[in-house]
């Protein structure tokens, strides 16, 4: 038994997380800070292990038959040391933060004991060595998830968010779930004595081919694609990320922007062989998937004024690019990982800053979510609206961000398979969308930065707003110094993930096309929103716009349609069946109870009428044996 | 020159020569020695020392005293279980007995002598015997109390009892007219000299061995005697006393009436779906636990019985194989659960009790209320219990003999079971003002034993591959 200090990485939060709970409720304070403790040693200890297996491509295996021909453990190598360290820091940074920006909550006990349930959830899903633990801790930060997003469930907002995003998730998990049960049925019918081991696919990928041939693959592949969508929020199983902002700030930054969406990135990027060895449909549809929802998710974003939500269509729109980058496995093999993950552990650190700006934010404006009714701040917080500043650049991808590396990677990497598959027409839209995605990324980056810090301030909140105590800006300090310096890593980044990553290069005038759609988006953004312009603009006859603000009647035909015609039509009809039928089931007890009440009768503790009623019994069975035995 | 003693003949009486010396010394105690625990102590040993002289035993199915007393592993089997069952009320029943325990003890231990002879005995004469001993020891257990209403209870228990004697003995006669013997292997495969005297005595024997288990029609009896005996005795009644008739009646009607199988069938399916459905049905309107209880042994009597209509109707031998096995493993889990639950009403300190007087102890002490949930789970074959996996291989064993309709019918009658079982958990947990609980160790060790072993048994499934070679000594050739 190989019980090493790496267990205790996914270990120590879940041990803190009941602790927390109890010691909060005495003590309000400790909460937080045990947490926030536990983190920061499951982080130290990820540092340890990174420090370790650095120099070593041979990755930590260990594991234990669970049952069946299942295997459950632990299995390292540096794509998941890469998601240890971002999940560890950037939640130990929302967890620091958190202890202010929830230093008023009652409950905050529970607050803390369930995001460090979540971190644990989280870091264990990264380290599982099976697809069946990796499930199982799945759904564990999908329940963290609903619980935090319902954490102030006497909003009534929150309560039906937290049930929406529970159960459009879940339609994702059914399709995964199907896929591990296929991949399951299908590789024990040959034999194979542990087909869900993680290990096992990513190095045996040739006997899984040779023994279910290609064609299944694609379907395991396809149905692996919907978990990863509906966890990851991608079209069309997007529509629970914005709601989810009902919940507290930090947690919209932990869990909706930071970490668990992009478990759905993780899960491609862990069976990768999968896509590769598939049919061309399969990793064709996490590039299309990825590129359209990045394009879709921030059109949206634009036309949408909460200043969460429009980070929530920003999120959607950038994990589009982190699918789009692994859908080209089969061009650029497992380089793909590289460029994927590196937008991930990019996007995780400025996105966490953005959202924890927002927390500030709101919390000096009363939770007034609105951008239009905000203006003037970068003169009345100068502090926080500065990392606000920060994270919008990088969230524009403007040079020399960490962004601009990481996201203009991976559109160069599309136009090069534009250029790979002999300029085909169809290979074309990916780059067409991403490069789009980012004209929509500037338009609405710009839109909400400007609508925020210049101009007047346009309610009497903002007008009063002031910056927190710079103290619980440090974590912010800290991310928002990353988000300018992590570009100077990116090939060291590439190669410690896959070693001899493909590094692609293209002509000058495709390789700026990206910064330029940038610059066009600021134009067009400073002309209107940085001065009054947009007050006089009328929009709302306008059947684009009308379109777009109605997010494409996407949500209204799952909660409309969907919900409220086909699915509460067949429940209603369901219950009415089953009333009707608990309404017999109650005639027949009552019935029965008549029944009993009378045989009951018959024990009248006199033993005269027994033995009466024995003779008679006896009788009666001495007939019917005459009649049936056949004497 | 060799003593009697070393006779392979005697050897296989030691057990019982053992405990009657115990109990004839235990008696001699009570001139001295007045302390109740001393006697369960006593008792308890020497029926553990008693199964250890059984297992001793080179049990490759010897036969004695000619035919009359056969040692083979299906006896013993149910010869150790019925040990276990009255070990475990010697354990429980310390509380309630007042005045001359040494009597209760010495006679729970006479009793034991007549149920290990009736569990190797093939004669009819040498079961009569033996479960007269029985009869008559139970008869006085039941009177202990010597308040009225034991006395009650005691009578009427003694007057039917008597009646159920007098059927046994001309029962006998009838065999003996038709077949020529007592013996019931031989007289399961005799020429026939009369079959309407066969057929009486197959009523007969049905009246007074199926008095013991309950069996409509002969369930009268049962539910004013469980009601108004001590709560040890009524759950030595209900389990031990019943699990020994039920292996009197597989003997004396699988193998004493092999050749009349298709009467047995016929019997036993009649009567089954009749106890069954009056057990359950009676039980669902009842207010006072213990008669609740009483009607709901009744109805696992009748699911009991099952098994004899599965092995006289159906000639699959996997039917048979399961059917003894649930037979033997429904016994065994039955004393635990129904036992453990008659022991659960020590804890109201009342004479009546009634179901609505359990409200409150789910809150005063969970462990308590737990156990009896589980029992009561048990009891009405809600998974992961060992009750459940009983009735499982039970109504398997229906199916696999194509007596469906019998499964289906009582299918039914375990889902119309829940009712009353969940009245009471549900009851438990309701908050009351009531203080008359008892919730010392001693009453809650004995259910939280019974609660226990009614979970733990569920183990014991993964021995039905070994079962084949126990099987054959049912006396049936296999």
């Amino acid at each position: 038994m190989v019980f090493s200090y790496y267990w205790f990485i996914f270990l120590t939060p879940l041990i803190a997380a009941p602790i927390a709970e109890i010691v909060g409720k005495r003590i309000k304070n400790a909460a937080g800070w045990i947490a926030s403790l536990a983190i920061a040693i499951s982080l130290a200890l990820s540092i340890v292990l990174w420090l370790s297996l650095r120099g070593t491509s041979t990755p930590i295996h260990n594991s234990y038959r669970w049952f069946g021909y299942i295997d459950a453990g632990i299995y390292v190598d540096h794509l998941t040391i890469i998601m240890l360290l971002m999940v560890s820091f950037v939640s130990l940074m929302i967890h620091l933060f958190a202890n202010y920006y929830m230093k008023d909550d009652p409950r905050k006990n529970l607050y803390f004991a369930e995001t460090a349930l979540f971190t644990s959830g989280m870091l264990g899903l990264v380290m599982s060595s099976n697809l069946l633990e990796f499930f199982l801790f799945w759904e564990l930060v999908g329940l963290c998830s609903y619980l935090l997003i319902g954490f102030w469930f006497f909003k009534p907002n929150a309560s039906s968010a937290a049930k929406k995003a529970f159960i459009v998730t879940r339609v994702g998990d059914l399709l995964f779930i199907i896929g591990l049960a296929v991949l399951y049925s299908t590789l024990t019918a040959k034999g194979v004595t542990n087909p869900l081991s993680i290990p096992f696919i990513v190095n045996h990928i040739s006997t899984i081919v040779s023994d279910i041939g290609a064609q299944n693959l694609t379907i395991i592949g396809l149905l692996f694609l919907g978990g990863a969508a509906g966890k990851s929020a991608q079209f069309p199983l997007h529509v629970w990320i914005p709601d989810s902002m009902e919940g507290p700030t930090t947690v919209s930054a932990l869990i909706h922007a930071a970490t668990m969406v992009t478990a759905g990135v993780y899960l491609i990027a862990r069976i990768l062989p999968i896509y590769a060895n598939a049919t061309y449909v399969a990793p064709d549809a996490v590039l299309y998937i990825g590129a359209f929802t990045a394009v879709f998710a921030g059109t949206i974003g634009i036309a949408v004024n909460d200043i969460k939500r429009i980070l929530a269509y920003s999120t959607i729109s950038q994990i589009g690019y982190m699918m789009a980058a692994l859908g080209m496995v089969s061009t650029f093999g497992d380089s793909v990982i590289g460029y994927s993950m590196y937008h991930v552990v990019v996007h995780a650190v400025f996105k966490a800053l953005l959202f924890m700006v927002a927390a500030v934010i709101l919390l000096t404006l009363m939770e007034l979510r609105d951008v239009r009714k905000m203006g003037g701040l970068w003169r009345r917080m100068p502090w926080t609206i500065t990392l606000f500043f920060i994270g919008s650049i990088t969230l524009a991808a403007i040079p020399p961000t960490a962004a601009y590396f990481s996201k203009d990677t991976i559109i160069d990497v599309a136009y090069n398979f534009y250029a790979l598959h002999g300029f085909a027409f169809w290979a074309l839209w990916p780059w067409v969308f991403l490069v789009l995605g980012a004209l929509t990324t500037a338009l609405y980056t710009f839109r909400m930065f400007f609508l925020v810090a210049l101009g007047k301030p346009r309610s009497k909140l903002a007008a009063e707003a002031k910056d927190p105590p710079k103290v619980v800006l440090i974590p912010l300090m800290i991310l928002a110094f990353l988000s300018l310096t992590l570009g100077i890593i990116q090939y060291r980044f590439y190669d410690f993930i896959t070693p001899h990553t493909i590094v692609v290069s293209l002509p000058l005038l495709e390789k700026y096309t990206p910064l330029t759609m940038v610059v066009v988006g600021l134009i067009i953004t400073l002309a209107l929103y940085a001065t009054t312009k947009w007050q006089r603009m009328n929009l709302s006859r306008n059947p684009l716009y009308k379109l777009v603000r109605a997010k494409f009647f996407l949500d209204a035909l799952y909660t409309r349609v969907i919900a409220e015609r086909v699915i509460l039509g067949l429940s209603s009809g369901v219950s009415r069946i089953e009333s009707g039928f608990s309404r017999s089931v109650e005639g027949t007890g009552k019935g029965a109870m008549g029944f009993g009440s009378i045989l009951r009768k018959i024990e009248n503790g006199v033993v005269e009428y027994y033995f009466v009623f024995l003779i008679a019994g006896v009788a009666i069975l001495m007939l019917l044996l005459e009649i049936y035995g056949g004497i | 020159m060799t003593f009697v003693l070393y006779s392979p003949l005697l050897k296989t009486l030691y057990p019982e020569i053992f405990l009657g010396l115990v109990a004839f010394g235990m008696l001699m105690m009570g001139r001295r020695v007045h302390n109740r625990s001393v006697y369960s102590v006593l008792s308890i040993v020497s029926m553990f020392i008693a199964m250890m002289l059984l297992l001793a035993f080179d049990y490759g199915s010897t036969s004695f005293f000619g035919g009359a007393f056969v040692v083979n592993k299906f006896g013993l089997y149910f010869a150790i279980i019925l040990l276990i069952s009255s070990a475990y009320i010697a354990f429980s029943a310390g509380t309630r007995i007042e005045h001359d325990p040494e009597i209760f003890f010495a006679i729970l231990l006479f009793v034991d002598i007549a149920m290990i002879i009736a569990s190797f005995s093939l004669n009819l004469i040498f079961i009569f015997i033996a479960f007269e001993g029985i009869s008559i020891g139970t008869y006085i257990l039941s009177a202990h109390g010597k308040t009225r209403r034991n006395l009650e209870a005691s009578a009427k228990y003694f007057f039917t009892g008597v009646i159920a004697t007098g059927f046994i003995v001309m029962g006998s006669s009838f065999y003996y007219l038709s077949t020529g013997t007592f013996d019931l292997i031989s007289g399961g495969t005799a020429t026939i000299a009369s079959k309407p005297a066969l057929l009486l005595a197959l009523i007969f024997l049905f009246v007074g061995f199926g008095f013991k288990l309950a069996l409509v029609p002969l369930q009268q009896w049962a539910v004013d005697a469980y009601d108004g005996t001590d709560n040890a005795v009524s759950a030595f009644l209900s389990s031990g006393t019943k699990v020994l008739a039920f292996l009197v009646l597989l003997r004396v009607f699988l193998v004493g009436f092999a050749g009349l199988s298709n009467d047995v069938f016929y019997l036993f399916t009649i009567v089954s779906i009749i106890t069954m459905t009056y057990g359950n049905f009676a039980a669902l309107s009842e207010t006072n636990f213990k008669r609740m209880l009483a009607y709901s042994s009744i109805a696992q009597a009748g699911y009991l019985i099952l098994v004899l209509t599965v092995v006289s109707g159906s000639s699959s031998q996997l039917a048979f194989t399961l059917a003894i096995f649930a037979a033997m493993y429904y016994s065994l889990v039955y004393i635990f659960m129904k036992g453990g639950s008659f022991l659960a009403s020590n804890a109201v300190n009342k004479d009546k009790i009634e179901i609505d007087d359990f409200s409150g102890i789910g809150l005063k002490s969970p462990l308590f209320a737990i156990s009896l949930a589980i029992m009561l789970f048990a009891l009405a074959g809600i998974p992961p219990t060992a009750g459940f996996f009983a009735k499982y291989y039970l109504f398997l064993a229906l199916i696999s003999g194509h007596l469906w309709y019998l499964a289906v019918i009582g299918i039914l009658n375990s889902a119309i079971s829940v009712f009353y079982y969940l009245k009471v958990v549900v009851v438990m947990f309701r908050p009351s003002e009531h203080e008359h609980f008892n919730l010392s160790k001693k009453v809650v060790i004995p259910v939280l034993i019974g609660a226990i072993l009614s979970i733990a048994l569920s183990f014991l499934i993964f021995g039905y591959p070994n079962i084949s070679g126990i099987v054959s000594g049912l006396g049936i050739g296999v």
